[in-house]
């Protein structure tokens, strides 16, 4: 479904070099690594966000790159993007950013009104009460919930792929569980083929058929999560070991204790 | 020694150089910018909604402010005429030099001048608060056209106001010098409009709504530009507004400086 070939990509430093892996169609792919390694780059270059410097990004058996502006307009269509930190447009209400997910040619017309029932569905799936938000701006909602609407606003058209950016970064405990139980139940119940960038191991490993690490700009591994957890790889074991320490401390220092 | 010669100029060279690829860049990336807001408005992906509203932003929002600079403007072009003026030549000359003042510079540049303090400023910092929270991302992500609905519609309003805002700030300049002139010099209202009459071209009009259209089409495209290529967060956004501010100012300067051999020959 996503292949990505010999993917290099380089700022003032090289992020990317020579990425090579493939998410198949209808899994839950989850992709760890250091802070700065370039695994929001690599989310980013699926849709066209962020073009590389050398190698190809394909969707569908389509290249994001070299198809042209329809090919990725239509890629685009296919995909839903969750953002690190929800990305909701200030200054629109929750109704018409979730509206946003939609094709332009959808909110004409009769279609317009069919549309706002879709905003609507789209909402009770992330489990916010529709009648409470659609009127607010993205200023009156709490963190939790704006991840919600920015989740809303990916799946309301119905995408083939969900592209999830670090989705429970600056959450608490509880609501991380909870955008991660989500995340889980929209994959299953939409059929999505799913890309999850995530700093939680833990939670990605739980989640996910099968899971990649990058590590100085190249796929370290790629498997699935038992052979993560059992992977003699000592840079891996460490990762996994650091992570690991990292969530024992996140959960002792959990006021709520329900984590 | 020599060596020691030639660093500075070594140097000084390397800096002109910089600047002028700078330079360069910027303005191919505008033509770029341009070129895509035009093709936005050709196709009709423009909201009109969403220019009105920024005509708002842009045009009523902006009277107050440009209506209190014409007013002094035109207080102190009087009192400073009249000073100049006041023995030496007939005192109702005074219409034409603040007549003339008003509708070939002061309307126009400080009209210009405070719109991108107002209007520049914001259009930078909000665009560019937009790309570091992703938001510019967002709408690519979206299928949306940033352009079509953050680019176009401001550049459109912006090159509709001004001239608006221009006219108005001339009249209002031109009325205020002529009471600030029967307070200070005693030049009766009607010797002040036989001086202002004696000079007059309809010309100057023109030449002043062409200043106005020109520095209105500037603003918003120089300060959208600057916006969308902001980077590095917060301070990034700081930093990438007061770099806009002084590119619009510099850029209304030169256009006025270009103005009078176009125009005024």
């Amino acid at each position: 479904m996503i292949h990505y070939e010999n993917v290099h990509k380089a700022f003032d430093l090289p992020v990317l070099s020579g990425v090579t892996m493939s998410v198949h169609e209808g899994e839950m792919f989850a992709l760890f690594g250091p802070s700065g390694t370039g695994k929001s780059v690599l989310l980013k270059s699926t849709i066209g966000l962020i073009r590389p410097d050398r190698g190809h990004v394909r969707v569908a058996g389509e290249s994001v790159f070299q198809g042209g502006k329809d090919t990725l307009e239509r890629i685009r269509r296919k995909a839903g993007y969750v953002f690190q930190h929800s990305a909701l447009f200030d200054s629109l209400n929750v109704h018409d950013n979730v509206l946003m997910g939609l094709p332009e040619d959808e909110l004409r017309g009769e279609r317009g009104v069919r549309a706002s029932r879709r905003v609507w569905d789209a909402l009770e799936l992330v489990n916010l009460e529709p009648t409470q938000v659609l009127g607010k701006l993205p200023a009156e909602l709490s963190g939790g919930m704006k991840k919600r609407v920015g989740i809303a606003r990916a799946i309301v058209g119905h995408p083939q792929i969900l592209l999830w950016d670090e989705p429970t970064t600056g959450l608490d405990p509880v609501n991380t569980a909870a955008v991660e139980r989500l995340i889980m139940r929209l994959s299953r119940e939409l059929e999505t083929t799913s890309l999850l960038v995530t700093h939680d191991v833990e939670g990605g490993l739980e989640m996910c058929d099968r899971v990649a690490m990058l590590d100085g700009g190249l796929v370290r591994f790629c498997g699935s999560p038992e052979e993560f957890r059992e992977s003699p790889d000592p840079v891996v074991q460490a990762f996994v070991d650091r992570a690991a320490a990292e969530a024992a401390l996140d959960l002792a220092g959990d006021p709520s204790g329900l984590a | 020694m020599n060596g020691a010669v030639a660093r500075p100029v070594t140097g000084f060279l390397g800096g002109f150089g910089r600047v002028g690829r700078l330079v360069v860049e910027h303005a191919g990336a505008m033509g770029q910018l341009l070129w895509s807001a035009a093709l936005a408005t050709v196709r009709m992906k423009v909201s009109f909604r969403e220019v009105v509203t920024q005509m708002y932003v842009m045009g009523i929002q902006s009277l107050p402010i440009v209506l209190v600079t014409a007013s002094l403007a035109g207080i102190v072009t009087s009192q400073q005429g009249g000073y100049q003026f006041q023995g030496n030549l007939p005192l109702y000359v005074l219409g034409s030099l603040v007549v003339q003042t008003m509708v070939l510079e002061m309307g126009p540049v400080l009209t210009a001048v405070v719109l991108v303090g107002r209007v520049g400023a914001r259009i930078t910092a909000e665009l560019g608060t937009m790309v570091v929270s992703e938001q510019i991302d967002a709408y690519h992500s979206c299928g949306r056209d940033p352009v079509a609905i953050l680019v176009a519609p401001r550049v459109i309003a912006g090159t509709l106001a001004m001239p608006l805002l221009v006219a108005i700030a001339d009249v209002v300049g031109i009325l205020v010098g002529m009471f600030a002139a029967k307070l200070t010099t005693g030049l009766g209202y009607e010797a002040f409009l036989y001086g202002a009459r004696l000079f007059w071209h309809s010309w100057d009009l023109l030449y002043s709504l062409t200043k106005a259209f020109a520095f209105g089409f500037a603003i918003p495209l120089i300060s959208t530009h600057m916006g969308l290529r902001t980077g590095g967060g917060a301070a990034g956004v700081g930093s990438q507004t007061t770099a806009a501010v002084m590119f619009m100012t510099l850029t209304i300067l030169v256009l006025d400086a270009m103005m009078p051999p176009l125009m005024l020959q």
